[in-house]
């Protein structure tokens, strides 16, 4: 009987993503880090060798926006938070995942930063108008005054 | 556990250069002083002779990635667990807290703790 060896599919053995993974996911990282959402990214691994990537956000906190990790065949996605957001074994998927979250955390800053504008606008609103008002009813008690003495 | 640093430009200015013995001693930035209480905890979790996936069990997480980022530097330990955290390697939940808060907040823990000279 002829035995026939199959090739091995390659070993998943922690520590360090292929390549091609990792360029992967640094490409989708990459317009995070150029639109300045992200500074960087980092690798480390678990106690148990399982290699992770860390996004890195902004100045001055530098707090992880993503992580992955992978275990075994099995990529986790996670926010800083800890919150997964995607468990899959399928490393393209994950980077799409990992894209859209990206671009929902840009939305979410843009929207809270519109909503700080608008608060800070009104805030000086508020202010002016009362100066404004102010003043107003003190040229009205000065202007006669004025007019007397001229 | 390793850690790599790869990242883009570093950002670093180019103002007037002290020599090193005339500096002051530097304050831990925020990525150090995260690093620190990474390390820190580490400490802790080995201590209590447990490890990274047995935490993450008994803390409730599917996943134990969560501890080694945290660990690693990468994260903070959210409010909501702190206790339980604490409890689980051994540590006074109020004492571990005020750590945390020295390595996080380091502003908020100088107000709160430090006493005025």
């Amino acid at each position: 009987m002829t035995v026939v060896k199959f090739p091995l599919a390659p070993a998943v053995t922690g520590a360090q993503l292929p390549p091609a993974e990792l360029r992967r996911v640094i490409n989708a990282c990459g317009e995070s880090i150029a639109s300045g959402a992200a500074s960087g990214w980092e690798i480390g691994e678990t106690e148990c060798g399982d290699p992770q990537i860390y996004l890195i956000g902004p100045p001055p906190d530098f707090d992880c926006i993503l992580s992955i990790s992978r275990m075994g065949n099995l990529y986790v996605l996670e926010d800083g938070s800890g919150r997964i957001l995607f468990e899959h074994d399928d490393p393209v998927l994950l980077t799409e995942r990992a894209m859209a979250a990206l671009r929902r955390r840009k939305s979410a800053i843009t929207a809270r930063i519109a909503v700080a504008w608008c608060a800070l606008r009104e805030a000086v609103e508020e202010k002016t108008d009362a100066m404004l008002e102010e003043s107003m009813e003190l040229l009205t008690h000065l202007a006669p005054q004025v007019v007397c003495l001229a | 556990m390793k850690r790599t640093t790869r990242q883009g430009g570093s950002g670093i200015g180019t103002g007037s250069v002290v020599p090193a013995e005339n500096r002051a001693p530097r304050e831990p930035d925020v990525k150090e002083r995260r690093k620190l209480a990474g390390t820190w905890l580490k400490e802790l979790r080995q201590r209590a002779g447990l490890s990274q996936i047995e935490l993450a069990d008994r803390l409730g997480f599917k996943y134990y990635t969560f501890v080694s980022q945290i660990e690693n530097g990468f994260g903070r330990v959210p409010t909501e667990s702190m206790e339980a955290w604490a409890r689980n390697v051994g540590a006074d939940p109020a004492k571990f807290t005020r750590e945390l808060l020295s390595h996080y907040e380091p502003e908020l823990y100088r107000l709160l703790f430090e006493v005025k000279k």
